[in-house]
């Protein structure tokens, strides 16, 4: 419970401005409205995506950068720092440079890709370079000299890495569509969606299912030699995976890497659910259903590329794929993102304040209710969507998640005015009652 | 969560058995009715239940970790988090001051309406607040306990808080 306990005890001191990682999730939840409504408009493309320019692929790395990477960044900067006992970065324009640019190039990129605007594309990717190479000297001091936390630790080195090669690959792509060489375009697509996915978004979720997962549940941190396990697998098959890719390796190693990397997410999930059944919390409500889901989604996307990789399912693959994959990314962070907006909305109120304000007291739970129905609706119509190949459920399905989207919006607005209202109340002297 | 400090392991069963307490209080007034009508004597059992875990939780439990354990997590460097759960404490004995008068009158049929509702949302926060402070003694105190303690000081202290 080492982890747990440093998590705990020291958070308080170790907060950044609560505008800081309030602005990463807000942002995020603005680009996940945009990435439904832009799948609206792209709806026919869905069924039978086959890559290239136009509002799908925007729809795709909306979801991508502007609601998991972003997401990704605001958690990370904030939930390292007090899990590994450091203090913060001083002052804040590390902070807003990385937001500035990383939103910025959200809009180029995905502008450019919804518009067919290859030089737009272009800018957009050179912002979210820049943006993304500031997120990492700020991950890489977080990681630097972090003590205990080994496990934790090494997931968050190799999401980094990871990030370098998601960066390194994304580039290439985007040249290629403005005309500039670089990588082979098969093989920087299958190093782009590898290092993206499972490397960077892939890696830190697991790093942090961690810290909040035993957390949340009240339960004994999972065994460090499954946990190590796990990861060593997973590293593996990432390995692999990328070594497929440039061709370094024969094609068949790819199916070995993806079988790798399916057990390393299975004994990781093993773990999960262990710690949940065994925590003396049990009943963690929808937001553990949502992370749950998550994680089936994750390893269901993992049976799909096997299954594509030995030629089992050969037309739905790629859009059934893509959508467990980012389907279950985005439905696991979401559950986690409805716990951790009032509990650090919550630590940050509590300041000064003899009777903090309870995370609940911070939650709108209609709001937050009626995006748990529409969101399952949403990715189970796409779902059913991609096996009918149906436009028409595309589009009511993204309507669906859209409202969801609305929905979640609001709870996280509602928190924010909540928090700043406590926040600004005067606080009341030791003793004194309200 | 096994703990070899016969301290800890006191505390640690304390906290089960009222994360059970609070867990079943916490189901039954989620579904309670609003307002004025009959209540469930099961419901006003677990009320009282309710309020007389949390007076001994205040006067014994709290009172016992302020005293003896938490100076000595200061001491050895862990001020912070001892600050942590003294105003965690502070503020459920807070909502409990709010509370404890309200479960002697449900106990004595002499709530009403208005008087359930306001029960309902002080002891439904009140589990909040209880489930979130154990939570970090879960994770924070016992485990630092084991280290703290030696065999001596651990059997005089299980001894004084079994005594007290």
């Amino acid at each position: 419970m080492a982890i747990a306990s440093t998590f705990l005890g020291g958070a308080k001191g170790r907060l950044l401005a609560a505008s800081i990682p309030f602005r990463f999730f807000g942002t995020a939840l603005l680009f996940h409205a945009l990435a439904w409504a832009t799948l609206l408009w792209a709806a026919p493309a869905l069924p039978d995506f086959r890559g290239g320019l136009g509002p799908l692929l925007a729809a795709v790395h909306l979801l991508t950068l502007g609601v998991l990477v972003m997401t990704a960044i605001g958690a990370s900067l904030q939930l390292l720092p007090v899990a590994t006992r450091q203090a913060v970065a001083p002052g804040r324009w590390p902070y807003d440079a990385v937001w500035g640019l990383f939103s910025a190039g959200v809009l180029a990129l995905t502008g450019g890709m919804a518009l067919v605007m290859p030089a737009l594309l272009l800018a957009g990717a050179l912002l979210l370079a820049l943006a993304l190479l500031g997120y990492l000297a700020l991950l890489a001091r977080n990681l630097h000299g972090a003590k205990g936390m080994g496990v934790v630790l090494v997931h968050g080195w190799a999401a980094a890495l990871s990030l370098l090669v998601l960066l390194g690959s994304g580039l290439s792509l985007a040249g290629a569509y403005a005309g500039v060489s670089g990588l082979p375009r098969p093989g920087a697509l299958g190093l782009h969606v590898t290092s993206a996915a499972y490397g960077f978004m892939g890696l830190l979720v697991m790093g942090f299912g961690y810290i909040l997962v035993p957390m949340f549940a009240l339960a004994d941190n999972p065994s460090p030699r499954w946990s190590r396990l796990s990861v060593g697998l997973a590293l593996a098959a990432l390995g692999l995976a990328l070594l497929s890719a440039l061709a370094w390796l024969p094609a068949a190693s790819l199916g070995v890497g993806i079988g790798l990397g399916a057990l390393a997410l299975g004994i990781h999930v093993a773990l999960m659910l262990q710690a949940l059944r065994t925590g003396m919390r049990r009943n963690l409500g929808a937001s553990f259903v949502l992370v749950r889901i998550g994680w089936a989604a994750l390893l269901a996307s993992l049976a799909v590329a096997l299954a594509r990789e030995s030629g089992a399912l050969p037309v739905l693959g790629a859009s059934l794929f893509g959508l467990l994959l980012l389907g279950g990314l985005l439905t696991l962070l979401l559950g986690v993102l409805s716990r951790i907006v009032p509990f650090l909305a919550s630590m940050h109120a509590a300041a000064g304040a003899r009777r903090a304000p309870t995370p609940s007291s911070l939650t709108a739970q209609r709001p937050l209710d009626i995006h748990f129905y529409c969101h399952l609706a949403a990715m189970s119509g796409l779902l059913l969507a991609v096996l009918v190949q149906s436009a028409w459920l595309v589009r009511a399905s993204a309507l669906v998640g859209l409202a969801g989207a609305v929905a979640f919006g609001v709870f996280f607005v509602i928190a924010w005015r909540r928090m700043a209202q406590v926040a600004s109340a005067p606080a009341l002297p030791s003793g004194a009652k309200a | 969560m096994n703990f070899s400090r016969q301290t800890s392991h006191t505390l640690h069963e304390e906290h089960r058995a009222n994360l059970d307490l609070l867990g079943r209080a916490e189901q039954a007034l989620a579904r309670a009715p609003r307002g004025d009508g009959p209540r469930e004597p099961d419901l006003i059992k677990l009320v009282v239940a309710l309020a007389r875990s949390l007076e001994q939780d205040i006067d014994r439990h709290f009172g016992f970790e302020e005293k003896e354990l938490f100076p000595r997590m200061s001491e050895a460097g862990d001020g912070e988090i001892a600050m942590l759960l003294t105003e965690e404490h502070d503020a459920i004995r807070d909502v409990a001051q709010e509370l404890l008068p309200l479960t002697r009158a449900a106990a004595a049929g002499t709530l009403d309406g208005a008087g359930w509702d306001a029960l309902k949302r002080g002891a439904l926060e009140l589990v909040e607040r209880q489930v979130a402070h154990i939570q970090k003694e879960e994770m924070a105190l016992l485990p630092l306990l084991e280290d703290l303690l030696d065999d001596e000081t651990d059997r005089q202290l299980a001894f004084d808080y079994a005594a007290g």
